[in-house]
């Protein structure tokens, strides 16, 4: 349970940019951000390397200085405050421990910085240790830490304090997946139970998926969209962010649009349909190519329609319920999502009919990569 | 774990450079024991018969090695260890404080234009020997000509460009994740870099000063040119050992040059289990 009711808190801030620039050198590494994220929010900022996600979270964190645009912790001006005066907690993405202190200390650090009291400071250690499984390290090194450990205690380092705001950089991706699993899972509960403002950087969708109230997703410094997550998932703004959201990846073909007959689809190897109602209701008067988007779970095997493709099965992945199968067509090549056991019964090398549920279908402009509406 | 044992070429090599490089304090120490005859006999006596402390004494008392029938030492060498001590101590700590400030400035905060580091290196850039006469002339007429103060400033300009350089390369090995985490953990620039920065460069601190004042210990011209007789160091004094009567006294300056030896073995003793690398193991995800 949230400690306010959600709604209460939608309209206060925890954080806000308002066209946040800043380049290194020449290179533009944040262009025009524009971001709200309410305070007791879980925000993920979603990208590949090399998107802006780290700079972003550092200029949150008073790390690097923007060239121009506001932003503002907790409704009040932040550009000019230093870091130590902003009241948000970091995890790094290289976790950045105290090498020369032991797991207790590095915890411990922010509050005796802030000159808590010594037995509050015991206290706090040990709750927070507790809860990351982490007491068995309080009193050794970093150096004699896993790569698991040193995690956990430098989220502890950030979990101990009740700062406006914490900034997760990538603060799971040196733990197996089973921990990481686990990590992300106990993140969320202490968010939604402290009512804490998280913002977070991740490469990985799924652990964006699984704990974000809101993704934003960003490419080459830009903001491309800010949503929910299944928001993001079945409207994606364009085909980067359709790529990059789902697994296997989304099927794009190059297909046309004719107004004929209230609107129809032409999709490359021969197969004609209706066109899905974004394109119907979008009042297109004249035939135009765009990139037909095809989840791979909309696309159904074996049963032969009047607009089935007839593809070669080259490939089988099993991915335990569901299996991802992929069909070799004339011109084109379509993963499908099936369940296990359809897959059992097909080979590398058989030829099926494949067909897909033409409601589901994106349309992407060519040139922009937009998705039309 | 690589195989501790040494090839016999690779050890014999290893012989031979200790041998190079320790005979010179071998001979300096033997010649520091030995009485004025022994001092440059022929044949060479390598190793005194009946060592004897006077050269020690003679330092301090210029009248002690009369008891072997050698004259005309004039002055204790109390005021040039003195001297030393104070112009090589404090010029030291003034550049390595100096070298620490321009370091982090410049590996953290980009501080001046790429060329800066480039910019006080160049100060090192042509021999010592170039500058001294015009620094006579300016410190001439700045009237710090033959003052400890005058000395010092020298030491710390020639010795800048080394510590700077070499701490810098220490700041620039530490990730600065660490500095910064101590900032948002709510620490101000200058505490991050006091508690976090200098001691996990304190190897490389410790070494920086080490080298630092080695070169202002062993300074020899600077403090030949910039002193007339009210300030002394070491390595001037080791020059004045020469009399009209008995020539070079090699015994007393080999005496004068132990002690002068005595403090950086020392330093260096004292420092070497702080050289060891690795400091920062485990403070981030490689």
């Amino acid at each position: 349970m949230n400690a306010l009711p959600r709604a209460a808190l939608a309209d206060s801030a925890g954080l806000e940019f308002r066209g946040a620039t800043k380049s290194y050198g020449g290179k533009r590494a944040l262009n025009d951000i524009s971001i709200f994220v309410p305070r007791g929010s879980f925000t993920v900022i979603l990208g590949a390397a090399g998107a802006g996600k780290t700079t972003m979270l550092r200029s949150i964190a008073g790390l690097e200085k923007l060239d121009a645009g506001e932003l503002l912790i907790g409704g009040e001006p932040a550009n000019h405050l230093e870091p130590k005066d902003r009241d948000v907690a970091m995890i790094f993405d290289n976790l950045a421990l105290y090498p020369n202190k032991t797991g207790f200390e590095n915890i411990a650090h922010p509050l005796r910085v802030s000159g808590r009291e010594r037995t509050a400071i015991e206290t706090a250690v040990q709750g927070i240790a507790s809860k990351l499984k982490c007491v068995h390290v309080l009193g050794r090194l970093p150096r004699t830490m896993s790569g698991g450990e040193r995690q956990r205690v430098a989220l502890g380092r950030a979990l101990v304090r009740e700062p406006r705001l914490f900034l997760l950089d990538e603060p799971l991706s040196s733990l197996d997946a089973m921990l990481r699993i686990e990590l992300r899972t106990e993140l969320r509960r202490l968010q939604r139970e402290f009512g804490y403002t998280f913002v977070m950087a991740t490469p990985d969708y799924t652990e964006a998926m699984a704990v974000a109230d809101s993704i934003a997703f960003l490419r080459e410094g830009e903001i491309i969209q800010i949503a929910e997550p299944q928001t993001l998932y079945d409207e994606p703004a364009d085909w980067d962010v359709a790529r990059f959201i789902g697994e296997p990846e989304i099927n794009l073909l190059p297909a046309s649009y004719s107004p004929d007959e209230g609107g129809r689809v032409m999709l490359g190897d021969g197969i004609v349909c209706q066109a899905p109602p974004a394109l119907r209701q979008g009042g297109y008067r004249t035939s135009f190519q765009f990139m037909a988007g095809i989840r791979p779970e909309h696309l159904r095997l074996g049963t032969p329609e009047l607009s089935a493709w007839c593809g070669e099965v080259t490939d089988i992945e099993p991915l335990g319920t569901k299996a991802a199968i992929t069909t070799a067509l004339p011109r084109s090549e379509v993963r499908i999502l099936v369940a296990a056991t359809v897959a059992r019964d097909l080979k590398v090398g058989q030829f099926t009919s494949i067909s897909f549920d033409q409601d589901k279908l994106i349309a992407f402009d060519r040139t922009t990569k937009a998705r039309l509406l | 774990m690589p195989s501790r044992r040494l090839s016999p070429l690779l050890g014999l090599l290893l012989i031979l450079a200790l041998v190079v490089t320790l005979f010179p304090v071998f001979w300096i120490v033997m010649t520091a024991l030995k009485p004025p005859t022994d001092w440059n006999a022929v044949p060479a006596v390598w190793i005194p018969a009946k060592p004897t402390l006077v050269n020690f004494r003679t330092l301090f008392d210029p009248e002690a090695i009369r008891e072997y029938g050698v004259g005309g030492v004039s002055q204790s060498a109390s005021a040039a260890v003195f001297g030393s001590l104070l112009a090589s101590t404090v010029s030291t700590a003034l550049s390595i404080l100096i070298g620490l400030l321009a370091a982090i400035g410049l590996s953290r905060y980009s501080s001046g234009s790429t060329a800066t580091p480039l910019i006080i290196l160049s100060g090192r850039m042509f021999p010592p020997a170039a500058i001294a006469v015009p620094f006579v002339i300016i410190f001439s007429a700045a009237h710090i000509i033959d003052t400890y103060s005058g000395l010092i400033a020298i030491y710390v300009a020639a010795t800048v460009p080394f510590s700077t350089w070499m701490l810098k390369s220490f700041v620039d090995d530490l990730p600065r994740e660490i500095e910064e985490a101590a900032m948002v953990d709510g620490q101000s620039r200058l505490m991050a870099h006091l508690t976090v920065t200098m001691p996990l460069i304190r190897g490389g601190l410790f070494a920086t000063t080490l080298f630092i004042f080695i070169l202002n210990w062993s300074d020899f011209m600077f403090a030949l040119v910039l002193s007339y007789g009210r300030i002394a160091t070491i390595p001037v004094q080791l020059a004045k050992y020469v009399t009209a009567t008995a020539g070079t006294l090699y015994g007393v300056q080999a005496a004068l040059a132990v002690l002068a030896m005595i403090p950086l073995v020392l330093a260096g003793f004292a420092i070497q289990s702080h050289l060891a690398r690795g400091m920062t193991f485990g403070a981030i995800k490689r």
